[in-house]
C-alpha cells in the first residue's frame, strides 16, 4: 500500500521573497520577465532594416502583430478597432509570457495562477470597456444599450434588464479573470500531481512499482505538451474576448 | 479502513467534520460542475466540425467563433474548481 | 499494510494518521499545520498556536519534517486570494510594456511594415506599367511587321507579275518567232513536195506516154494522160 503525500496547496502556489525584506517574489520576476522579453523582441525587430523582406527576429515580431491585427481584432471588431491592437498585442504578450513559465524548468510556476494577474487584467478589461461604451454613446446611450438591448419585448424587460446588469458588470470580468486563473491552476496542479506520483513511483520500497512509474510519467510528459496549448489559447480567448467587449461597447447592436 | 473512518466520524473534534465535510462536498461540487460543460463542449465542437465539413471555406470563421463558445462554456466547469479549491483549502 | 497513527490527549481522540510502512513521518496534528503562521520573509509569528505550545511540533520542526522547499505557508492559506504585491508588480509590468508597445515600438514596427508595403504595392503598380508598356511595345512591333510584310508580298507580287508579263511577252515572240519558221518550212516542204509530185507526174506520164506509144503505136493525148497520172496518183496517195 502506497499513499501519495502531496504537498500543502500553497507550498506549490505561494512563493517567498527572493531578497529578503523585499516585495519582489516569483510570480513577479515572471511578470517583469515578460515585459523585459517582449520589449526586447520589438526592441530588436525595430532595429532591423524593414526594406528588405523581414527575417529572424523582425520577421518573428511581424508574425505576431500580423496574428493580432488579423486573427483577433480583424475577426470580432473589425477595420474600426485597429487602433486596439497594441493594447490587445500588449494583452496577448503579457499573458503569454505569463503562462509560459509554467513548463519552463527551473520556474515550473505560471504567474497567471496567482489570482492577482488575471484579476488586474480583468478589472482592466471592465474599466476600459465601460469607459469606451461611456465616450462612444455617452452614459445614457451605453446604459440603454446594454441594459436594454433592442428587440426584445417591452414586458421582457423585468427579467432582461438585470440579467443583462449582472451579465455586463459583474460576470464578465469575474469570468474573465476565473477562466485564466482557474485553467492554468488547474495545468499547474495536475503538472505537479504526476510530477509528485511518477517520483514516488520511481522510489517506492516495493520494486514491482517502479516501471509502474513510466505511465504517470508518459501522462506528465503529454500535460506538458497540452500546456503548450493551453497557454497559448489561453492569452489568445483573453484577448479575443477582451476585443469583443470593447467592439461591443463600441457599436452596439441595432 | 472504514472501521477507521467511522471512528473518526464518531470521535472527531467539529474542526475535523468541518474539514471531512468541506473535502467530501468539494469533491462533489467539481464533479457536478464537469457534466454540463462537458456536454456542452462536446455538443458545441461536434456542431462546429460538422459546420466546417459542410462549408471548408467558412472554417476560419466557424473556428473563432467555437473558440468563444467553448470559453464561455468552460467558464462553468472552472468556476466549479475554483469552488473546489475553496472548499478545501480555504 | 498502513499503520494508524493515533493520537490523544486528555482520553480524547485528537488526530488519526494513517501511514505506510515506509514513511517516516511523526505524527502531526492537523491543527498545527492549519494554524501554523509562518511570515512571508521566513520569520515565523512570535506566538506560537496552542498546538506548537503543547510541545507537539514547532513550526521550524514542521517545515522540515515536511520537506517544504520555498514554500510560505501564509497565515490564511487561500490559495485563491490575490496578493497585493503581485498585483502590484503584474500591473506595473503591464503598463510599462504597454507603454513601450503603444508610444515607442509598435508605431515604428508598423510604420515600417507599412512602409514595405506600400514599397511592394508601388513595384507591383511600377511592373505593371512596365508590363503595359512592354506589351504595347509589342504590339506595335506586331503592326509594323504586319505591314512590311504587307509591303513584302505586294512588292512579290509585283515582281512576279511583272516577270510573268516579260515571260509571256518573250514567250509570245519566241512562239511567233517559232510559228514563222515552222510556217516557212511548212511552205518549203509543201513547195519541195509540189516539186517532186510534178517531176513525178512529169516522169510517170513520160513513162506512160511511151509506154502508150509502144503498146498502140501513137501518141496518146498529152492531157489524157496527165488526168491519168493525176488520179493515179491521188489513189495511190489517198491509199
Amino acid at each position: 500500500m502506497i499513499a501519495l503525500d502531496f504537498p500543502e496547496i500553497n507550498s506549490i502556489l505561494v512563493w517567498k521573497d527572493i531578497f529578503p525584506n523585499f516585495p519582489f517574489n516569483k510570480v513577479a520576476l515572471i511578470a517583469v520577465l515578460a515585459t523585459l522579453i517582449s520589449s526586447t523582441i520589438f526592441l530588436l525587430a525595430v532595429r532591423q532594416s524593414h526594406k528588405e523582406a523581414p527575417k529572424g527576429i523582425r520577421n518573428f515580431a511581424e508574425m505576431i502583430v500580423e496574428f493580432v491585427e488579423d486573427g483577433i481584432v480583424m475577426q470580432t471588431m473589425g477595420k474600426d478597432g485597429l487602433a486596439w491592437t497594441p493594447f490587445l498585442l500588449t494583452m496577448f504578450l503579457f499573458i503569454y509570457l505569463c503562462n509560459v513559465p509554467g513548463i519552463i524548468p527551473f520556474f515550473q510556476m505560471p504567474a497567471t495562477a496567482r489570482m492577482a494577474v488575471p484579476m488586474f487584467l480583468a478589472l482592466m478589461v471592465w474599466v476600459i470597456y465601460n469607459v469606451t461604451g461611456i465616450k462612444h454613446q455617452g452614459v445614457g446611450g451605453y446604459l440603454k444599450s446594454t441594459l436594454f438591448p433592442p428587440g426584445v419585448p417591452k414586458a421582457l424587460y423585468i427579467l432582461v434588464t438585470p440579467i443583462e446588469f449582472i451579465s455586463a458588470i459583474i460576470v464578465r470580468p469575474f469570468s474573465l479573470a476565473v477562466r485564466l486563473f482557474a485553467n492554468m491552476m488547474a495545468g499547474h496542479i495536475l503538472l505537479v500531481t504526476f510530477a509528485l506520483l511518477s517520483e514516488a513511483l520511481f522510489q517506492a520500497k516495493d520494486k514491482v512499482l517502479i516501471p509502474v512509474g513510466i505511465l504517470p510519467f508518459f501522462m506528465l510528459v503529454f500535460l506538458t505538451s497540452f500546456e503548450v496549448l493551453v497557454a497559448f489559447l489561453q492569452a489568445y480567448i483573453f484577448a479575443m474576448l477582451t476585443a469583443v467587449y470593447i467592439g461591443g461597447a463600441t457599436h452596439p447592436e441595432h | 479502513m472504514e472501521a477507521i473512518a467511522r471512528l473518526v466520524a464518531a470521535e472527531a473534534t467539529p474542526a475535523e467534520l468541518k474539514n471531512n465535510a468541506a473535502a467530501a462536498s468539494a469533491g462533489y461540487a467539481y464533479g457536478l460542475a464537469a457534466i454540463g460543460p462537458g456536454i456542452g463542449i462536446g455538443y458545441l465542437v461536434g456542431k462546429s466540425v460538422e459546420a466546417m465539413a459542410r462549408q471548408p471555406e467558412a472554417a476560419g470563421m466557424v473556428r473563432t467563433t467555437m473558440f468563444l463558445g467553448i470559453a464561455f462554456t468552460e467558464a462553468l466547469a472552472l468556476i466549479g474548481f475554483v469552488v473546489f479549491i475553496l472548499l478545501k483549502f480555504a | 499494510m498502513p499503520t494508524a497513527i493515533v493520537t490523544q490527549s486528555n482520553g480524547r481522540l485528537v488526530h488519526v494518521r494513517l501511514v505506510s510502512e515506509d514513511t517516516t513521518d511523526t505524527t502531526m496534528p492537523v491543527e498545527a499545520i492549519n494554524e501554523t503562521t509562518v511570515l512571508e520573509d521566513g520569520v515565523t509569528s512570535g506566538e506560537p498556536t496552542p498546538a506548537a505550545q503543547s510541545g507537539e511540533a514547532t513550526p521550524e520542526q514542521l517545515r522540515s519534517a515536511t520537506g517544504e522547499v520555498e514554500a510560505t505557508v501564509k497565515a490564511a492559506p487561500n490559495p485563491i486570494a490575490p496578493t497585493p504585491k503581485e498585483a502590484l508588480w503584474s500591473a506595473g509590468s503591464f503598463i510599462v510594456l504597454f507603454v513601450i508597445l503603444r508610444y515607442f515600438l509598435f508605431p515604428k514596427l508598423k510604420k515600417g511594415m507599412d512602409a514595405r508595403y506600400a514599397d511592394i504595392r508601388s513595384d507591383i503598380e511600377g511592373a505593371d506599367t512596365v508590363k503595359a508598356d512592354a506589351q504595347s511595345a509589342v504590339a506595335d512591333y506586331e503592326k509594323a511587321l504586319a505591314a512590311i510584310r504587307v509591303e513584302a508580298s505586294g512588292r512579290i507580287d509585283a515582281a512576279r507579275q511583272t516577270v510573268d508579263t516579260e515571260r509571256n511577252a518573250q514567250l509570245t515572240q519566241v512562239n511567233a518567232r517559232i510559228a514563222a519558221a515552222r510556217a516557212e518550212a511548212d511552205q518549203q516542204t509543201a513547195a519541195a513536195r509540189a516539186a517532186a509530185q510534178g517531176q513525178v507526174a512529169a516522169a510517170v506520164a513520160q513513162v506512160a506516154t511511151m509506154a502508150a506509144q509502144l503498146a498502140s503505136g501513137r501518141a496518146p493525148d498529152a492531157a489524157v494522160v496527165q488526168a491519168a497520172v493525176t488520179a493515179a496518183m491521188e489513189s495511190a496517195g489517198s491509199r
